[in-house]
């Protein structure tokens, strides 16, 4: 395991790339890359919200959930009511407010559901998160098929987060203190019991590990943080309905937790960028390439065709993740470097050098 | 396929016959009140009902086997109605014909699956195995949307359109034949798993593989077997159904939910189960859809989920199935 200053110190470097994307954002023209990377990059680190969540719950104390997208749209609802309904209220308070309510829902679902285990868990979750997709479609106070429309931008001490570049920095300096607080978490007491959990709940049963009460706080923590995402979401997006908030959403949560590589905390970040960012390139890709007939050009028609053929070969290949995997490859690579450098020395030693 | 034999059935008997007479009262309750409006709605909870059995023997088929929930289960009846609409109202084929070479390419394309993917994951954890079924289904949506377009697609039933008056309700014979065709498949999957070895190897496979492999049952055929023959069932209950629902590229995911909760309810891995889970689910849905108020029938999908959670909550094991035990 590595230790915390290495930890610290990659977060840094992580911060660092990621906060200087705009000015290469700004670097290369929108028009030649044919998606907005600013854009882009605030939807992916509300994403990363609920998966750095969730891959605490998934990743590391081993309990699916097909129903995130639940709490993530809680947390939209119960700001976007608030501060549609009230026009005086904080936005930041109702952030506040969609985060917490999401932790209350979590840990109401949880206590009862949690004692199931594997495949029965992911039915449960997955249950909830179609009733809960039920009750936004049909309510009156969630706005039905419509949804809300109107929601204030978010703002803070008299300033106002209403462009891109602005809710990127918002964004991403709260992932980057999300990301600080899952490390203290995983390198703690709480983060160990997990792990323990997640190997064997039985054996940390065994071993005087409270199972119920850990899993049940991995569960809460991980709504507070989709809650928290939903929130933002829903003053990023000014409006939102029932579709941001289906099983799909919460599928894709859980994609980006395993692609990016369970149990891996880069995992969360490489998994909700690049599923973020997979769609649009894939619609891009024909307009880089001049010339493409008509038919070809129209790549919107296989996005998801390549989406679901992409999630198939990773699982086949890659099943511990992109993180993992690529390591893997990293050092496959090293290894044949190093047979190729001994075999090359071989030889010159065999010919008397 | 339930497979312990000679487990304590008592309290099973008392669960199933209580589930019985639940049912029974709420018929003869909706029926008395609402008179033949009430069974109308019976008639068709029974006609949804007969196709989510059908799914839900697909999902117990490969859970059986293989420990997988497939989560594109519902795909496959999707394609089934789908391929009925270009061979038989686009193509001209006669639909015995059409009928069988749908199920014929849908069993090939469910079993493909299993060579490419689901063979190579064995052991894998849960997680995966959810991600590569979810990645298949979204494929097998996204080349129907392709192929297909999204709107529903009218297909003529299969022996016309004539109402046949039932105390009062009325009967297409499309219903009829979806009646017919659950109980002939119900009576085929028994048969095949009680009578014939293949099937008795496969329900050896489920109940212990190593055992099973030992006297010579490949565990890797009879996962194979399961993944074709859930593919075929699924294909065939799209087809039955395609005249009455109108096929689309997105019906497979609803179906395969509701289909999932039948499976769920009555025991997952257990095949008479599944079709009391699925008749159950379904008349549970009419009814209420018919009984809630105006402005209210949008939640009766939401039924379905509530007796998933409160199933797994109660009573995981199901209606019909036998507690497992827990694994270190």
């Amino acid at each position: 395991m590595p230790g915390p200053t290495v930890s610290y110190r990659n977060l840094l470097v992580v911060a660092a790339f990621i906060f200087l994307l705009p000015i290469w954002a700004r670097l290369v023209p929108g028009s030649a890359l044919h998606f907005d990377i600013v854009n882009l990059m605030v939807l992916a680190g509300i994403y990363a919200f609920a998966v750095i969540g969730l891959n605490l719950l998934v990743g590391y104390a081993g309990q699916v959930s097909l129903g995130h997208a639940a709490f993530f749209g809680i947390g939209a609802y119960t700001t976007a009511i608030l501060c549609t309904r009230f026009a005086w209220f904080p936005t930041w308070l109702g952030v506040l407010f969609g985060a917490l309510l999401a932790g209350v829902a979590g840990l109401l679902i949880g206590i009862p559901v949690l004692r199931l285990k594997g495949n029965y868990l992911a039915i449960a979750t997955l249950a909830f998160g179609e009733i809960s997709y039920i009750f936004f479609r049909q309510s009156g106070i969630t706005g039905g098929t419509v949804g809300i429309t109107r929601i204030p931008p978010f703002s803070m001490f008299g300033f106002s987060f209403d462009s891109d570049l602005r809710f990127f920095f918002l964004v991403w300096i709260c992932v980057m203190v999300l990301m600080l607080l899952t490390i203290n978490i995983i390198q703690s007491r709480v983060g160990r019991a997990l792990r323990a959990l997640h190997s064997s709940e039985v054996a940390a049963d065994a071993m005087g590990v409270n199972t119920g009460r850990y899993k049940t706080k991995a569960f809460v923590l991980s709504a507070v943080f989709a809650g928290l995402g939903g929130a933002l979401f829903a003053h990023f997006q000014r409006y939102i309905n029932p579709e941001s908030f289906m099983l799909t959403i919460s599928i894709l949560f859980l994609t980006m937790v395993v692609i990016g590589g369970m149990g891996n905390i880069w995992g969360a970040l490489v998994g909700a960028i690049s599923l973020t960012f997979l769609p649009e390139v894939i619609r891009a890709l024909p307009q880089w390439i001049p010339g493409l007939p008509e038919g070809l050009a129209n790549f919107n028609n296989y996005v998801l065709v390549l989406y679901g053929l992409l999630l198939m070969v990773f699982m086949i290949f890659m099943p511990q993740g992109m993180t993992v995997g690529l390591a893997r490859g990293v050092s496959y690579g090293e290894m044949q470097a190093k047979r190729l450098k001994d075999r090359i020395r071989a030889r010159k030693f065999s010919r008397g050098e | 396929m339930n497979l312990n034999l000679k487990e304590n059935t008592t309290e099973r008997n008392r669960v199933l016959w209580g589930t019985v007479a639940f049912v029974a009262l709420l018929i003869a309750l909706t029926v008395s009140i609402k008179g033949s409006t009430g069974l109308q709605w019976i008639l068709s909870g029974l006609t949804v009902g007969s196709i989510y059995s059908l799914v839900a023997i697909g999902f117990s088929i490969i859970y059986a086997s293989t420990r997988v929930i497939n989560f594109a289960q519902g795909e496959f009846s999707m394609l089934g109605g789908l391929l009925l609409y270009s061979l038989c109202t686009k193509a001209g084929l006669p639909v015995p014909v059409g009928f069988l070479l749908a199920v014929i390419i849908v069993t090939l394309i469910g079993a493909g699956f299993e060579r490419t993917a689901i063979h190579h994951l064995r052991g894998q954890s849960v997680i995966t195995m959810i991600i590569v079924t979810i990645g298949f289904s979204i494929f097998l949506r996204a080349i129907a949307l392709w192929s297909w377009g999204s709107n529903p697609l009218p297909i003529a039933s299969f022996s016309g359109d004539k109402s046949v008056r039932f105390l009062g309700a009325s009967l297409v014979p499309q219903n009829l034949w979806v009646f017919g065709f659950t109980a002939v498949m119900v009576i085929l999957v028994f048969l095949f798993f009680n009578r014939t070895l293949v099937g008795k190897g496969m329900r050896a496979a489920a109940a212990n593989p190593d055992a099973a492999s030992m006297v010579g049952v490949s565990t890797s055929m009879s996962s194979l077997i399961a993944w074709a023959l859930a593919a075929a069932i699924g294909a065939a209950a799209g087809i039955i159904i395609a005249p009455i629902t109108m096929p689309s590229y997105g019906i497979g995911t609803m179906l395969g939910l509701k289909g999932f909760t039948a499976a769920v309810l009555g025991g997952l891995g257990n095949a008479p189960g599944a079709v009391v889970g699925g008749l159950v689910l379904g008349v549970l849905e009419k009814v209420a859809g018919g009984a809630l108020p105006q402005g209210y029938s949008g939640y009766t999908d939401a039924l379905a989920f509530l007796i998933l959670i409160l199933v797994l909550l109660l009573r995981p094991q199901g209606l019909l199935g036998k507690p497992e035990g827990i694994k270190v």
